[in-house]
């Protein structure tokens, strides 16, 4: 789900498994779409710090 | 008969998954269980079970497999019967596969169902939703449950089984055996299971005799778990978990969705002037329209949220009524095409979660756009006509529409 609603944010494995796709800081241009991961997250495994 | 005039003890003592009103429209009795005193309700229908109708205790139930276990997933007890003879360990691994053996069960399908590996599937949807609709655009009428969604998925797992389209009636007629009236007549259950099992032993002594390198029925005898080749009885029951979780429940989402768009001309007309909304909108129609119930079995005498719960007490996963949960969405009842935050559980949650939904959202955008563009403007032809189906898998089965 959250490679559908944040794609440049999130990726999938060969298996379908979530991956993060960057590394630091959300880049300003993706925080809505890293926001809209999270908040369609039915396991509640996202969470973006501040 | 007739769960809607009940009295809320009556609902939350002895509610009944199947009865008319519950299969119908059950989304008036499961807010009434989720919003009363006794969330977990405990019904003595149907061999006793619970049912946590709020998205917090499904969840957190669906991340305890250690206590809420798969060893038992239908909503009604197997028939002893299922589980003797030489196919009686035949299963539907990974779904009723428990720990530790699940995660070399899960591992062994989830490259099959990767994003991309089921994007290579699209164009053929495409193709097949298509052809569908030319057999009976013309007709100014079809309809949409049994002449359009049910063929979808039953094709497309054909496809990816490496068996011919020929066999669609007969496993829609197997599946439906096994999840819908066999749930109720044990007789036409065992004789659906048998024939599946039947058809896919011929299937594997073809592949022996003649290995493909293109399907999935190849690549699961080519298998090995922790460096053991898998024997035919896992097989089988991946060829059965195929059918059986790939095939009613798509054909449901995709039925539900038709329904509605059906009769909400003002929906039809969003997804015309904005098409961005597709990807929001299907997600918003697996929540409203969540088809599936799954049960867990307990593990061991425990108490959760109150509830005294028993070694062996079977728990139904209301999955629709998590997703309608107040307390996670806003106006839950409102169909919001564009709904920013939906964290539904159509697919359930935890180790269990839909291994196939990457596939399943697929196939329901596909179907719902290329029926859009054939035919955008369509309406029901009599509200009251429209039959569905509940229990395990919840769908409308005849749903006649005029265009």
């Amino acid at each position: 789900m959250c490679a559908i609603a944040a794609p440049d944010v999130f990726g999938s494995d060969e298996i379908g498994n979530a991956v993060v796709l960057i590394e630091g800081d959300i880049p300003r241009d993706l925080e809505a779409a890293a926001k809209r991961a999270e908040g369609n997250c039915p396991e509640r495994a996202i969470e973006i710090r501040e | 008969m007739g769960m809607r005039n009940a009295s809320l003890d009556e609902l939350l003592n002895h509610y009944d998954i199947f009865d008319n009103d519950f299969v119908s429209d059950p989304f008036p009795l499961l807010d009434q269980i989720r919003e009363s005193g006794c969330p977990i309700a405990h019904s003595d229908q149907n061999g006793g079970s619970w049912m946590p109708t709020r998205h917090a205790h499904v969840v957190a139930m669906a991340q305890t497999p250690e206590i809420f276990t798969s060893r038992e997933v239908g909503v009604i007890g197997l028939s002893p019967e299922s589980k003797e003879g030489p196919y009686g360990g035949v299963r539907v691994p990974p779904i009723d596969s428990d720990p530790p053996e699940h995660h070399g069960h899960r591992r062994a399908i989830l490259p099959t169902f990767a994003p991309q590996a089921v994007a290579k599937y699209e164009s053929i949807t495409r193709d097949l939703c298509n052809r569908l609709i030319d057999g009976f655009i013309d007709n100014g009428t079809a309809d949409a449950a049994s002449d359009y969604a049910q063929r979808i998925p039953v094709r497309v797992i054909s496809m990816i089984l490496g068996v011919p389209f020929e066999m669609e009636d007969d496993f829609v007629d197997w599946v439906r055996g096994v999840l819908e009236t066999g749930l109720i007549d044990r007789e036409v259950g065992l004789q659906s299971r048998m024939k599946i099992i039947t058809f896919f032993m011929q299937q594997i002594e073809d592949r022996r005799a003649n290995p493909r390198d293109d399907d999935l029925i190849s690549d699961l005898l080519r298998l090995e778990i922790d460096g053991q080749p898998v024997d035919d009885i896992f097989v089988l029951g991946a060829c059965n978990l195929m059918l059986i979780a790939g095939i009613d429940t798509t054909w449901s989402a995709i039925g539900s969705s038709l329904w509605h768009l059906a009769h909400r001309a003002d929906h039809r007309q969003q997804l015309r002037d904005h098409p961005d909304v597709w990807p929001t909108a299907v997600e918003e129609m697996l929540r409203v329209y969540a088809p599936v119930t799954m049960a867990r079995i307990v593990a061991h005498d425990t108490e959760f949220e109150g509830c005294p719960m028993q070694a062996g007490d079977r728990i139904l996963m209301a999955f629709p009524a998590a997703n309608r949960d107040p307390r996670v969405f806003e106006s839950p009842d409102q169909v919001l095409l564009d709904r920013e935050n939906n964290r539904h559980v159509a697919f359930g949650a935890g180790i269990h979660r839909c291994a196939g939904s990457n596939l399943a959202r697929l196939e329901l955008r596909v179907a719902l756009q290329v029926w859009m563009e054939r035919i955008p403007e369509f309406e029901l032809i009599d509200p009251a006509d429209v039959t569905w189906k509940g229990g395990q898998v919840r769908g409308p089965r005849r749903c006649m529409v005029r265009f």
